[in-house]
């Protein structure tokens, strides 16, 4: 039933890889993955195509999208996404953000308050709260990470992060195609993300130019982002409302797919 | 200074002989088994013991210059207990008024954490003036530890580490004020005042542990290239291999004082003491104050220097296990003076290199054994070394004063 195909889209910076498929919904759905690169949170996205056109932009330095020489911050990657925009010829979207991604539904929002419709920021990194720190993901064990990432102990990409992790390999032998994704993801994501960590600190004072209505989701088990942040968000931008979800920890779109799906088509449609 | 190396090779290779400090922290509790950086609680720092050491190690290197050295090295590295010299500038000033006739390599300066890096420029004349013109300018990126430490975005490390490099040779060789409106440093005015006294300037070293562009970078620009160790010798001799291509891609061939091999070095009367009164500290060194160095944060390393890089990566240090495999993979060089002689020989040719950064200290070894380990390798390995390989020269790099 995949409804979702790979295209490509030449931008500014280079040629990204995008996947899109889906029909109807009032604007397009524009998906923003997060820096553990998983790209297309495929069921999903497979889901939200089912009811409306969806698209979602693999960032420069992800995949085999190009172009990450040509951006340095927040504000490079914000203007990257509103050429992908504009070269979609897409006058406005919802948009529907994890983490890194979450972050930069934000700054589209309140940069450009009238390409957005509706948001919904899902344990979206981008504030900073005293005392209520996001969780280091660089050069961390994978087996301790990945049990800030799932909730689910046996979700596969976790199993799969602490089997890496005891393997006790010698990385000498372990496929080189294997780590070059890995590799890449987490580079485009020190570019964006590594000082001031994993936010803006311009962010939180501009969140009053949102004029999407905007969900805030936080996984009840996210071991990198606190809630405080879902909280900052929703205090900061007019229309807001905060969802915890059970059973999600970080990668809450992974993990909860049809979860996801429904609160994120209740939002766009109600 | 690109073209200006070409040093006419004379009779054969020759050989420059350092004494390296890195200035462990001997204290680390017994019970204390995590990482010696970035995280390493600095309560577990003595500063009655810090100075104390402090003091010993400045000592251990000027004897270097007593029994005969060409020169000593210092480097740098932030909030560790691997090596205790955040500012070895600091250190080589002091070394710069206490010594005569050694050459003073700074090993380097991490330049992107330099911000602005003129100062780099600044304290290097400082030190070539004071010393009359011993220094030698080393420049490094900074280790993978200090991006975590300085919270510096490893992702744009290179290209701060070119913008710096080339802002501090221009502030040495052209004359200022004049501007400088680079991607990562914007400076109105600059105009560094010392100059220093090694026109046009002092020779440059390079210290790497193979990523390409690095390597790329010192063949460019005819400097000298430190390997650095704790690897199996296998990956000193594909990294010297891939030095030499990298200068024969830039037209020329790679002399022997552009290649340096710094490797642990102890001296006894036999084999059997060396051994043991040697052992207990190299593993002190390698399981208590290594682990750490290694993390690589996300964008220090291209893509495709990772893929070279992870080849030798099983063989790094920390993952020996036994006695036996330091010997085979020469991680350090410890016997009788006839065996240290032999294994350094073998070394040195299968290299190519014209420069032996031999560490004396290492882990907690203690002052007496460093000392005589610095006298009977002075006395009994290094005169045979020069009488095999010669004596080196300074390379017209160097540009010394006449």
């Amino acid at each position: 039933m995949t409804v979702l195909v790979d295209a490509t889209l030449e931008t500014a910076v280079g040629e990204v890889e995008l996947r899109r498929g889906g029909s109807g919904g009032p604007v397009p759905v524009v998906y923003l993955h997060s820096g553990q690169g998983e790209g297309a949170a495929m069921a999903l996205l497979e889901e939200l195509a089912e009811r409306c056109q969806v698209v979602a932009p693999v960032f420069p330095g992800f995949g085999a999208s190009q172009g990450l020489e040509f951006i340095d911050d927040i504000e490079d990657a914000s203007f990257h996404l509103l050429d992908v925009l504009d070269r979609l010829e897409f006058a406005q979207v919802d948009l529907l953000g994890l983490s890194l991604g979450g972050w930069m539904a934000a700054e589209l929002a309140t940069r450009w308050p009238d390409r957005v419709r509706r948001a919904v920021l899902v344990n979206a990194v981008g504030l900073h709260v005293d005392g209520e720190p996001i969780k280091e993901i660089f050069g961390r064990p994978l087996d301790e990470l990945a049990g800030d990432l799932y909730a689910d102990p046996e979700h596969p990409v976790a199993q799969m992060m602490r089997a890496m992790a005891q393997a006790d390999l010698n990385p000498g032998e372990i496929p080189f195609d294997l780590i070059r994704p890995v590799i890449q993801a987490l580079a485009a994501t020190a570019k964006l993300g590594w000082n001031p960590y994993l936010h803006n600190p311009k962010l939180r004072g501009r969140l009053g130019r949102f004029r999407a209505p905007a969900v805030v989701v936080h996984g009840r088990h996210d071991g990198i982002v606190p809630r405080a942040h879902a909280e900052a968000y929703v205090a900061g931008i007019p229309d807001a409302r905060i969802v915890d979800l059970d059973g999600a920890a970080h990668m809450a779109t992974l993990e909860r797919p049809s979860e996801v799906a429904s609160l994120v088509l209740r939002h766009l449609q109600g | 200074m690109s073209g200006t190396v070409g040093r006419p090779m004379t009779k054969g290779p020759s050989v420059r002989f350092f004494s390296f400090h890195l200035m462990p922290y001997p204290g680390l509790p017994p019970d204390y088994d995590g990482p010696a950086w970035i995280t390493c609680p600095n309560e577990l720092y003595d500063p009655a013991l810090g100075g104390e050491v402090y003091n010993r190690y400045i000592d251990e290197l000027l004897y270097a210059e007593e029994v005969g050295f060409d020169g000593v090295c210092v480097n740098e590295h932030h909030q560790n207990a691997y090596g205790i010299m955040p500012s070895p500038n600091l250190i080589a000033s002091i070394l710069a008024r206490q010594t005569k006739r050694v050459r003073i390599a700074v090993v380097g300066n991490a330049l992107p954490l330099y911000d602005p890096p003129t100062r780099v420029a600044e304290e290097f004349a400082m030190i070539d003036c004071i010393s009359g013109g011993r220094l030698i300018a080393g420049m490094v990126v900074g280790g993978g530890p200090e991006y975590y430490s300085f919270s510096l975005n490893p992702a744009q490390a290179r290209e701060r580490f070119a913008e710096a490099h080339d802002l501090i040779i221009r502030a040495w060789t052209e004359p200022g004020p004049f501007e400088h409106i680079g991607k990562h440093y914007k400076l109105r005015y600059v105009n560094t005042w010392p100059r220093p006294v090694q026109q046009p300037h002092p020779e440059i070293w390079i210290p790497g542990v193979g990523s390409l562009e690095t390597l790329e970078f010192v063949a460019k620009h005819h400097y000298a290239y430190m390997g650095i160790p704790y690897f199996h010798i296998s990956v000193f001799e594909r990294m010297f291999s891939l030095m030499r291509d990298a200068c024969r891609a830039e037209g020329y061939e790679a002399d022997p004082l552009q290649l340096g091999w710094l490797v642990p070095i102890f001296v006894a009367d036999t084999d059997a003491e060396a051994r043991s009164r040697y052992e207990d500290h190299f593993w002190y060194f390698v399981k208590r104050l290594l682990p750490g160095i290694n993390i690589s944060p996300p964008g220090y390393t291209t893509v495709r220097s990772v893929e070279n890089m992870l080849k030798g990566a099983g063989t790094f240090a920390l993952n020996l296990k036994s006695w036996q495999e330091v010997v085979d993979g020469q991680y350090a060089i410890v016997g009788s003076p006839d065996t240290v002689v032999e294994q350094l020989t073998a070394n040195i040719e299968r290299l190519g290199v014209g420069n032996l950064l031999g560490l004396f200290q290492l882990g907690t070894l203690p002052a007496e054994d460093t000392h005589r380990n610095l006298t009977l390798f002075a006395t009994e390995v290094m005169p045979r070394l020069r009488q095999r390989f010669g004596v080196a020269g300074t390379p017209a790099t160097a540009a010394v004063r006449p």
